[in-house]
């Protein structure tokens, strides 16, 4: 075995070494970023262009303001019925396409067919779709004596919709990481489980729940942090409306930069939500713990 | 090894369900296709009243296909490909390492550490974009391969990956193997990822789909026409006051189609690899 | 195994042979100058003939012009003004923006240097392009708008058609009427659309016809005007066309799908823009007229204009090679190739005469008697932006049923808090 030095020299830790890279690259490309946008927070711009001191000012109006604590309010909404739909389907989906059995693998990739589409199309394909005057699905539900739906036209209707859109898009993309999860268990525990002649739903329950709390917290989370930031179908279909039913707060904090210029305040609002993001993402992590 | 379940009822109501899931998420992507075949004043000629015309084109046209070719559409599927590789050869070379020191390591403020990680792919994009860009703008990167990839290479979510993942492997494996004198290094690449491989490929397609989807950021820092990206693409088919829907839908339905490619060649390293690799 | 341990080996090939692309993949820097380039996402074919004419003629100067989507052009142009770097030199700025950009720094003062050409221009361009007596952008297009008419609609329900000319120019009450005849909206018939549903574009000229006043003259108030009482009224009509006459299909916002809904037959009316005379001509399934856009009863006519011109960055590195290009977009040959490659109405008085072979037939006729003597640009406010947005949402919401006079309060106490910071 060669001597490797910086492996049996344990005077520096050698998870620097692991690090360093990572480190290096999420400093420079995400944390000086984000740490000018939050420095930016406390400023406002002048017309043209000059930063100026404002303190807390943008973070009092933010607070003050019930419009956007009624956007938060939505947002926390969305991702509470989305976030676990998303889970426990992804993790259904996978335990159906895991055992390999005839034409499952075409199966697979017809579940992750709808990931090949980014969000902003994903969101283009059912603004079509759902459309009340326009739309196929419409014509079918006509057809089968349903009735037509305003779908994203419609106040009780849109923010459901917007769950179905980014669940449609989301099962199979998080399918993989379950995928990857279930692989990890070794047969051998199935295997014995099996002999002792438990059920299937008890295998489930006892040997495969169990180890998928992992996998499963990576989902949850990575899932909350994608659907907190859930912004261009908003954008592409609702605008906020109808009457406020889809009003994210992604979409205001993307109006205020980019519509009403005003970067101090959108920044402030951002880094509010980066706080609400982190405690949910902390406390889900907590929660799902497991005892390794 | 053998699922040793009947190939009965289980089965069959195992396929019944998949038929129907595949029929919800491939039917969106097969009008959409279907209608990229239809001549401009047919798309939405049959769509809001149901009729066999809603599903079957009265005429079938390849010009959409045939311009998307002639276009800087290829063009741009290949600079994100290569985009996307490079970005994912990278990016799981630096995100597994680190997500490894999470797993394996104890070090001083690690707990702090997995919360600026966190704290990486929480914060929106749009409210970073403006310090981004002057900062590859001051790196001399605007408008090169270079913007377009090392912002992406180390990823938080590729991070925190690695992390819940590599923890499930047994620490008794590598403390066996530091008893057999094997550096860190040697556990990392020999032990720890080849254990991993399901989940290398679901980060590898995660940093994939990423650059795939790459929109405002290309538009911001790589302006020039030779480094297009496929989603940029495909918007500028969205004519504003004059649409071009057939266009839009042929360049879509390519995107999709080619963008399941990378999914299909790695379905198979989805395996159980504790079995596959002597361990116990 | 043995097949994993390969691949991993591969793998160790693989980011080698990437590393080494990537590094001959570094752009080399070009001699000579290159100008950077922000355009509007208009097709290739209609972009690249004239950027390629522009290099034939000044080979010294390089073009590197990047095309965005409407959708994004302009906030991918806020990132990259807002950055305030001497990239992008040129820029489409959209013609309700000048004072916008003008006011915040972002466009250079082409006045000095358009001195003999202002007479060239059409007027209400003309003025889209200035603020506070400067011109700060050349005018590359305009636009306007007119009623197209499906005249099989008209006649299966037994309507008696709009005339054509310019004396024949129906009353929004008329348009009502008719729209009320025709209109089966169990059966996803509709009598009048609107293309553009919830942007002030087209939406202001309604107002501004009912004798409304839709901002302060110093461009920092809103409330009392797009609350008050004649904006209220106008935007009261244009909400009923959606909730109570049911004439319109309410909630859709997207204008290539409001224009879907006409050109497959489902709609009698649509006020529009030129644009699409193209498609109408290229086929329609049904017979067509256009006809004058509607004003209200006892008012005036008005129409909304104004649409994409060109601005310099007055960070530019290259100041004389852009202006070389704006001297060269601006002239008239290179707007008649234009107008070959999408026919806005032309911003250059000259250009209807030298396109009278192109600008035939009673559409283009109504479009220059509009753009002469009803056109009303956007009230020329650096707080446009901020007042367009919050208008649009508001108009949204009233389209599907949210209170007038309550809704546009709301919108107006939204801009004037955005309107502030101009003072």
């Amino acid at each position: 075995m060669p001597i490797e030095p910086w492996a049996c020299d344990m005077k520096i830790n050698p998870a620097y070494y692991f690090l360093a890279p990572a480190v290096v690259g999420l400093t420079v490309f995400k944390l000086i970023p984000i740490s000018v946008a939050i420095v930016g927070s406390f400023y406002g711009t002048s017309l043209m262009g000059e930063s100026v001191f404002r303190g807390i000012d943008n973070y009092r109006s933010i607070l003050s303001d019930p419009d956007l604590l009624s956007s938060l309010g939505i947002t926390l909404l969305f991702n509470l019925i989305a976030n676990p739909l998303q889970v426990v389907l992804s993790l259904a989906v996978a335990l159906l396409v895991f055992r390999p059995g005839p034409l499952i693998g075409l199966f697979r990739s017809v579940l992750f067919l709808p990931v090949t589409l980014s969000l902003v199309l994903t969101a283009l394909i059912w603004n079509l779709l759902f459309d009340p005057f326009l739309g196929p699905v419409n014509a079918i539900l006509e057809a089968v004596g349903i009735g037509r739906q305003g779908f994203f036209k419609d106040e009780t209707q849109a923010l459901g919709s917007m769950v179905w859109l980014a669940t449609w898009r989301g099962v199979g993309y998080w399918m993989l990481f379950m995928l990857a999860g279930l692989y990890a268990i070794p047969e051998s525990l199935h295997e014995a489980a099996r002999i002792d002649g438990a059920s299937w739903w008890q295998r489930f329950c006892h040997v495969t729940l169990p180890l998928m709390r992992r996998p499963i917290a990576f989902v949850l989370v990575a899932a909350t942090a994608i659907n907190m930031l859930f912004f261009a179908p908003v954008y592409i279909i609702t605008a906020g409306g109808p009457n406020g039913a889809t009003d994210f707060v992604m979409f205001r904090i993307y109006q205020t930069a980019f519509n009403y210029i005003d970067l101090g305040r959108a920044l402030a609002m951002s880094t509010i939500m980066l706080l609400v993001v982190l405690i949910v993402a902390l406390v889900e992590l907590r929660l799902l713990r497991s005892e390794d | 090894m053998q699922a040793r379940r009947k190939p009965g009822t289980a089965s069959f109501f195992r396929y019944a369900l998949l038929s129907l899931l595949a029929m919800v998420m491939i039917a969106p992507i097969g009008w959409i296709a279907i209608s990229s075949l239809r001549p401009p004043e047919e798309i939405f000629l049959h769509s809001p009243q149901l009729s066999w015309r809603t599903f079957v084109p009265e005429k079938i046209i390849w010009s959409n296909y045939e311009m998307l070719l002639a276009s800087d559409f290829p063009q741009a599927v290949l600079n994100t490909a290569f985009v996307a590789f490079v970005t994912v050869v990278l990016g799981i070379l630096i995100c597994s390492a680190a997500g490894f020191a999470f797993a394996v390591f104890d070090f001083p403020f690690k707990n702090a550490l997995f919360v600026v990680v966190i704290i990486t792919f929480i914060m929106p994009f749009e409210s970073i974009v403006v310090p981004l860009y002057i900062m590859v703008r001051g790196l001399n990167w605007n408008d090169t391969y270079f913007a377009l990839i090392m912002p992406e290479v180390a990823s938080g979510f590729i991070i925190f990956l690695f992390r819940q993942f590599f923890v499930k492997v047994s620490r008794e494996l590598f403390e066996a193997a530091r008893v057999d004198g094997a550096s860190w290094w040697r556990i990392y690449w020999d032990v720890a990822l080849p254990l991993s491989w399901p989940t290398v490929v679901a980060g590898a397609l995660m940093m994939f789909i990423h650059q795939w989807d790459a929109f405002f950021w290309p538009l911001v820092a790589a302006t020039s026409q030779d480094l297009t990206m496929v989603q940029v693409a495909i918007a500028r088919y969205q004519q504003f006051e004059q649409a071009d829907f057939g266009r839009l839908f042929a360049a879509m339905t390519v995107a999709s189609l080619l963008a399941i490619l990378p999914f299909m060649a790695l379905q198979r390293y989805y395996i159980r690899t504790i079995i596959d690799s002597g361990f116990k | 195994m043995g097949k994993l341990t390969a691949l991993r080996r591969f793998g160790g090939w693989l980011v080698l042979g990437a590393a080494a692309t990537f590094m001959l993949s570094v752009v080399p820097a070009s001699a000579g100058t290159k100008l950077d380039i922000v355009w509007m996402g208009w097709a290739e074919e209609m972009v690249k003939p004239l950027m390629d004419w522009f290099e034939q003629e000044n080979p010294d100067i390089k073009l590197n012009y990047q095309r965005i989507p409407y959708n994004e052009l302009l906030s991918s142009l806020e990132v990259r003004l807002g950055a305030r770097t001497p990239e992008p030199d040129i820029y489409s700025a959209d013609a309700s923006l000048t004072a916008s950009y003008a006011a915040r720094g972002h466009l250079m003062d082409l006045t000095p240097h358009f001195k003999d050409d202002l007479a060239r221009f059409d007027e209400a361009a003309l003025q889209a392009a200035s603020y506070r007596g400067k011109v700060f952008a050349g005018p590359f297009a305009t636009s306007t708008q007119l009623m197209y008419v499906n005249v099989d609609l008209f006649k299966a329900a037994g309507v008696e058609l709009p005339g054509t000319g310019i004396e024949d120019r129906w009353t929004w009450e008329q348009v009502l009427g008719a729209a009320k005849k025709i209109a089966k909206p169990q059966e996803n018939i509709w009598g009048i659309l609107l293309e553009q549903s919830d942007r002030p574009y087209q939406l202001l000229p309604l107002m501004q016809s009912r004798g409304a006043k839709v901002v302060s003259d110093d461009g920092l108030v809103s409330t009392g005007y797009i609350d008050g009482d004649k904006f209220v009224e106008a935007t009261q009509f244009y909400g009923d066309l959606f909730g109570v006459h049911k004439v319109s299909p309410p909630g859709l916002f997207d204008l290539n799908l409001v224009q879907e809904v006409f050109h497959t037959g489902r709609a009698a009316m649509m006020v529009g823009g030129t644009w699409n005379l193209d498609r109408l001509n290229a086929g329609a399934s049904f017979k067509w007229i256009a006809v004058p856009h509607p004003y209200f009863e006892g008012g005036t006519p008005v129409t909304s204009t104004g649409s994409w011109q060109i601005g310099i960055n007055p960070r530019s590195k290259n100041p004389e090679a852009a202006l070389k290009f704006m001297r060269f977009f601006m002239r008239d040959d290179v707007q008649v190739k234009w107008f070959n490659l999408r026919p806005y109405p032309p911003v250059l008085k000259a250009n209807w005469s030298n396109l009278s072979d192109r600008l035939t037939g009673q559409p283009w006729k109504i479009a220059k008697y509009e753009l002469q003597n009803t056109a009303v640009p956007r009230p020329p406010i650096p707080g446009f932006r901020e007042y367009e947005e919050i208008l649009k949402l508001a108009f949204r919401d009233i389209q599907q049923g949210a209170p007038v006079k309550e809704r546009l309060t709301r919108a107006a106490r939204e801009i004037d808090r955005e309107l502030a910071k101009y003072k």
